[in-house]
């Protein structure tokens, strides 16, 4: 009976020795997302409200209930779920994301793809959509 | 009473007629939307609100209320008490603004059924300048039988015949007309006014002359106000204030010995894309608005408060 507990703890230790050096081995760092294969329709799609400078209120506040908590506060990835998500985040003030064009940043931001989410039906009022992309513009 | 709940029921689809008339002329020139947001939530503390999520959407609801604070620190203000009382509920939106929802409850083991139909929503231009929503339940109590009183409709003011029991004495409903207002961008307040009938209701310890001890009243109108202060983005101040009427016409009492006392609950609510988290202190240990209405005997100045918490989540399909 000894002997198979003696047997079992050692099993138990070499499982763990293991696992902790798996760890130390496999890479760390976050996925990078890839390319977006986004549709022509958005791609060529105008923000109608591009100009509306009383979004950015509505903007800022959809913005904190629904982007933040990923995203952070200033659009830099660094939220409190970010730790979570296997897809590196870029930053939304850095010249690769401000560069795209407003549809573009639409079709990420509502329509999404693996672990960005689909909006569409949390925001359901395009003028909302847009407001967003107004104020992410902001951020840059 | 029943003829007024009638009318009122009548003025407002008439109502809801015209006003859907004359949108469908105007949406010509300019759409009049929905105001953004009045609450964060369909439900706050234990109240509904006019919000329904977008068609298709489930809901799951947390409401958990923990038992009275008056030990203080030896039940941790209410966290080791006993009287502690939960709903789990989920609700789904069949339709746009219709939504239908069940749920279990602790206390009394209600299981109950609800519908809410948000008939009007407030437009941004003010051409519907409130929102209006109606609420109805049906709650079935599963407790055995032996725990219900005499004060049932069919055999009331006889003597105690626990035999007659049926299943229809486990029933209770609850209908309610609910007018809201989002002032500002911080500020909502909404008033309702509700309808609370249980066809079987408890006896109080509260003695008659003869000898006989009073039940509780079948019937019940109450007036609700509720709203929520807005301090950031996601969060806000939330409160509710259930008001049981004394209406002596629909009252089987002779004097108000055991009234019913109103229900008062003020809390905090953190909002994010999928839940609310509403965190609060109130004195009635109901949770369903029908139980609230008719038996909550808690008092605030008499260590009647107790602290809640309400979530829900939505999931989108």
């Amino acid at each position: 009976m000894k002997k198979a507990l003696n047997t079992l703890l050692l099993s138990a230790i070499i499982i763990g020795v293991s696992a902790l050096l798996v760890a130390f081995v496999s890479p760390q760092d976050k996925k990078d997302g890839g390319a977006w294969n986004i549709p022509a329709k958005y791609k060529e799609m105008k923000n109608p409200h591009s100009d509306d400078a009383s979004l950015m209120k509505v903007g800022k506040m959809m913005y904190s209930k629904h982007c933040k908590s990923c995203h952070g506060s200033k659009g830099l990835g660094d939220g409190p779920k970010a730790s979570s998500l296997k897809t590196n985040m870029r930053p939304l003030n850095g010249a690769a994301f401000q560069s795209q064009s407003d549809g573009v940043v639409y079709y990420q931001s509502f329509i999404g793809r693996d672990e960005m989410p689909n909006f569409e039906k949390k925001i359901p009022d395009d003028e909302d959509r847009w407001a967003i992309v107004n104020y992410m513009r902001s951020l840059k | 009473m029943k003829k007024i709940l009638i009318c009122i029921l009548l003025l407002i689809f008439s109502l809801s007629h015209l006003i859907a008339q004359d949108t469908e002329d105007q949406e010509v020139k300019v759409k009049d939307k929905p105001v953004r947001s009045p609450f964060e939530s369909g439900i706050l503390i234990d109240h509904q609100t006019s919000v329904v999520p977008v068609e298709k959407t489930l809901q799951f609801v947390i409401q958990h209320k923990f038992g009275p604070i008056d030990n203080g620190r030896t039940d941790l203000w209410g966290i080791y008490a006993p009287g502690a009382n939960v709903r789990l509920a989920l609700d789904y939106v069949v339709a746009k603004n219709v939504q239908i929802g069940a749920g279990l409850t602790k206390k009394n083991k209600y299981t109950d059924f609800n519908l809410k139909w948000t008939i009007f929503e407030q437009t941004r231009e003010n051409k519907v300048p409130v929102a209006v929503t109606l609420y109805g339940n049906m709650a079935i109590d599963g407790r055995e039988k032996d725990a219900f009183g005499t004060g049932k409709v069919r055999v009331a003011f006889q003597e105690d015949n626990i035999n007659d029991f049926k299943f229809v004495d486990r029933l209770s409903y609850f209908s309610q007309l609910i007018v809201g207002r989002k002032f500002t961008d911080w500020l909502t307040l909404q008033t309702a006014v509700s309808f609370t009938h249980y066809n079987a209701t408890r006896v109080t310890n509260v003695q008659v002359p003869d000898g006989r001890y009073i039940h509780e009243d079948h019937d019940k109108v109450g007036l609700h106000f509720s709203g929520r202060a807005k301090i950031s983005p996601q969060t806000s101040f939330i409160f509710n204030y259930d008001v049981p009427l004394k209406i002596k016409d629909i009252s089987e009492q002779l004097e108000w010995l055991d009234y019913p006392n109103p229900n008062l609950a003020l809390g905090l609510e953190i909002a994010t894309s999928t839940h609310a988290f509403q965190l609060y202190v109130g004195n009635a240990d109901g949770i369903i608005p029908q139980d609230i209405i008719l038996y909550n005997h808690n008092d605030w100045t008499d260590g009647g408060l107790a602290f809640g918490f309400t979530i829900t989540r939505l999931w989108n399909f």
